[in-house]
């Protein structure tokens, strides 16, 4: 064997150093972990803030430049208060739902395409898996509410499953609608052909309007904070969560709300594009900014609905008008 | 559609839906309610007793505690009472000024309940404007008494404080805010498809189960049975002031809103005709400290309702006997048939709709069923037994 070990060696050290420290930092710092933490309390923030200028109130104020670092101050009080477990709780789940209610959105962001039109984790699919997670996420909040043992919890968690029913479908069907429109299930390329002809809102606005509701009940906004409605439940399935569990679930909500945005972003509004000299990552701060907005916005103007309403009304109206989107697309129109 | 399991449900003392402590045991058979058991005497306060051991000048300011929303409520009806007691007429401007002071505070008081409805449906934004213009309301009682909730206006024989000529053009232009704000809020609960959603048909109490049970106040009127105190038994100067008695035929909670937004628009107008039309002279007459021998009922219309104060008095500088029943009270064997076969997810909004508050209605009373008993306990009686336990 004439092998040159330590040459080997030291090449194989030289480029796995490189490549790793670069993916580490992709992964950990940027666009990975830290990037997208800093990104969920920055639109903590940003709906605090903009759902309580439309309610004529001032929002966080204090902590920070217009209190700009409120989200963040929160996360640490909790991380250092008291974590009660209920005697009776599932004490194994009850510890495992807030991490995976955290992991499962953050897992997802990494599909979606951030810094460039192409995501850093891309595959023929992985709109498929994105809408997994949704449903995974909402597994997870039946597990969390169920786990503690707690009426409020118990009935929280089984609203949660029930709107899940409704919403489900029809976010499913019209998500397929810009697949159809750039002939692939990948995100990254659903972006790419946007960039070449127009944005899907412009050709799908049946489709984005749906998929914007069906986003707000996914994220349990206003109307459809049915699981948890603060004045019939208490806090829903979160109710016996507390400390560093609550700091989780809330972090785990905020970068829901990232990662709802940026999949408003990128699937109807062409996601990060370079525009002139300004580079796509700005322009996607842009455009989920917008969408976080229009989500906050959404969420001021109603009263919440009752479960019953929502099911009939989610079945009822938006599956019949999300079918139709799809119809109008094979048919020629939007696609 | 029974599925054959009742299970039961506590709603309260403590819930994020009610203001104050209270209990209510549900039976909830899947997402229908079946049957309420209210308990009550959380918020016990033992303000009657208080009442026989105060002088009739310091109750004046114990009846005005015993809420915190409708405080001059309390206070008119009080000092009627003892006026009627006394055979002592109030003058007439100060008749007026506590019929300006009752119908702010009105419209301070539906407003708050307005707002706290949208909070209960989980239209927060609603709750945070109606509140918001509710201020204006707060900032004349302010301009007015010195003070934004207890504005101790009324005394025995009179009104403590005048309104001046100075005051009433800023009174005006409130009010004239208001009507604005106050129309616009009442288009927003008559369209809004998810407020109307959650509030038509729901909480249904019929015309004839409202009158059987005693409802009293907006919950009655918007079961389409004309019945204000004011109309009725006008106190004050109400009978020289004309204005609406505003009625709902739809029996729900929505008829509830309507009748309590129509009700502020018709307040704004009894306190501009009111400020017009004020007699000049004295606010307030000497009435003497001893109060002679006799009983009397006086009533007015609340906020919330018909408000009974009953007084017997001995002779001496201090009630032997006082009563108190409030519009909360009379409303809860109503609120329990509301209740019935609703949704559980419309319990919040049904509890609320009466515009309850509980502090201002509980009482207590020792009673043993079996041996069919009633005593009172003294002080030094109650002491006694719990310093032993």
């Amino acid at each position: 064997m004439g092998l040159d070990y330590a040459a080997v060696k030291k090449e194989v050290r030289k480029r796995m150093t490189a490549e790793t420290i670069v993916s580490l930092i992709r992964i950990l710092v940027f666009p990975g972990a830290m990037f997208l933490f800093a990104l969920a309390f920055f639109y903590e923030w940003v709906d605090r803030k903009f759902f309580a200028r439309l309610q004529n109130r001032y929002g966080p104020l204090h902590t920070g430049p217009h209190g700009i670092l409120q989200p963040l101050a929160d996360f640490l009080k909790l991380l250092s208060k008291e974590d009660i477990t209920p005697h009776a709780s599932d004490r194994l789940v009850f510890a495992l739902a807030p991490v995976f209610y955290l992991a499962l959105p953050l897992t997802t962001l990494f599909v979606i395409p951030v810094l460039d039109p192409t995501s850093f984790i891309a595959f023929e699919g992985d709109l498929v898996f994105v809408l997994f997670a949704f449903t995974l996420i909402i597994i997870t909040v039946f597990l969390a509410g169920w786990s503690s043992i707690n009426r409020f919890s118990t009935i929280g968690s089984m609203r949660a499953v029930l709107q899940m029913l409704g919403y489900e479908i029809p976010m499913g069907l019209v998500a397929f609608g810009p697949a159809i429109a750039a002939n692939s299930l990948s995100i990254s390329r659903i972006v790419e052909w946007q960039s070449l002809h127009f944005w899907l809102i412009l050709l799908q606005p049946l489709g984005f309007a749906i998929f914007t509701v069906c986003l707000l009940a996914e994220l349990q906004f206003v109307p459809f904070d049915i699981p948890e409605a603060e004045t019939e439940i208490v806090a829903g399935w979160r109710t016996e969560f507390s400390g560093r569990k609550l700091a989780l679930l809330r972090l785990g909500k905020d970068l829901e709300l990232v990662l709802a945005s940026a999949l408003i972003a990128s699937l109807y509004l062409g996601g990060p594009q370079q525009f002139w000299l300004i580079p796509p990552i700005v322009i996607f701060l842009v455009k989920t900014t917008f969408a976080v907005m229009l989500l906050s916005l959404l969420r001021a103007v109603f009263a919440r609905f009752r479960i019953d309403q929502m099911l009939s009304g989610m079945w009822k109206y938006l599956l019949p008008l999300a079918t139709l989107q799809i119809i109008l697309i094979q048919a020629g129109l939007g696609g | 559609m029974s599925h054959g399991s009742i299970i039961k449900v506590p709603f309260g003392p403590q819930h994020p839906a009610l203001k104050e402590p209270e209990n209510f045991l549900f039976e909830v058979d899947g997402e229908i309610v079946v049957d309420v058991k209210p308990r009550l005497g959380y918020n016990h306060r033992g303000i009657e007793k208080a009442f026989e051991l105060r002088t009739y000048i310091q109750n004046i300011y114990l009846a005005e505690r015993i809420c915190g929303i409708c405080s001059d409520a309390h206070t008119t009806c009080y000092t009627q009472a003892i006026e009627e007691l006394l055979s002592v007429e109030p003058p007439p401007r100060a008749r007026y000024i506590r019929v300006v002071i009752a119908e702010l505070e009105r419209i301070h008081s539906h407003a708050l309940w307005v707002g706290i409805a949208a909070h209960e449906i989980g239209f927060d934004t609603l709750f945070m404007y109606v509140w918001r213009d509710r201020e204006t309301v707060l900032d004349l009682f302010e301009m007015i008494s010195g003070n934004r909730i207890h504005y101790a206006m009324n005394t025995i024989g009179g009104v403590r404080r005048d309104i001046s000529a100075a005051m009433v053009p800023k009174i005006i232009k409130g009010l004239d805010f208001l009507e604005e704000r106050l129309k616009y809020y009442l288009n927003v609960v008559q369209t809004e498809q998810t407020i109307l959603k959650r509030t038509a048909g729901v909480g249904i109490l019929k015309p004839k189960d409202a009158v059987n049970l005693c409802a009293v106040g907006p919950t009655l009127r918007a079961s389409g049975v004309s019945n204000d105190v004011r109309a009725d038994d006008p106190y004050a100067a109400y009978d020289e002031i004309p204005f609406n008695v505003i009625t709902h035929s739809g029996c729900d909670i929505l008829s509830r809103t309507l009748v309590r937004c129509e009700e502020m628009l018709e307040s704004i107008k009894i306190i501009r005709y009111a400020l017009d039309s004020m007699p000049e002279g004295i606010i307030r007459v000497q009435v003497p400290k001893k109060v002679p021998q006799g009983e009397v009922v006086s009533r007015i219309e609340a906020p919330r309702g018909e408000l009974i104060h009953y007084a017997k008095s001995n002779g001496t500088t201090k009630p032997e006997r006082y009563k108190v029943r409030s519009p909360t009270l009379a409303n809860i064997p109503a609120l329990c048939k509301m209740l019935l076969s609703g949704y559980v997810a419309d319990i919040p909004i049904v509890l609320a709709g009466i515009d309850p508050c509980f502090a201002c209605m509980d009482r207590m009373a020792f009673v043993d069923i079996k041996q069919n008993k009633k005593w009172v306990w003294t002080m030094q009686q109650l002491r006694r037994k719990y310093a032993k336990e």
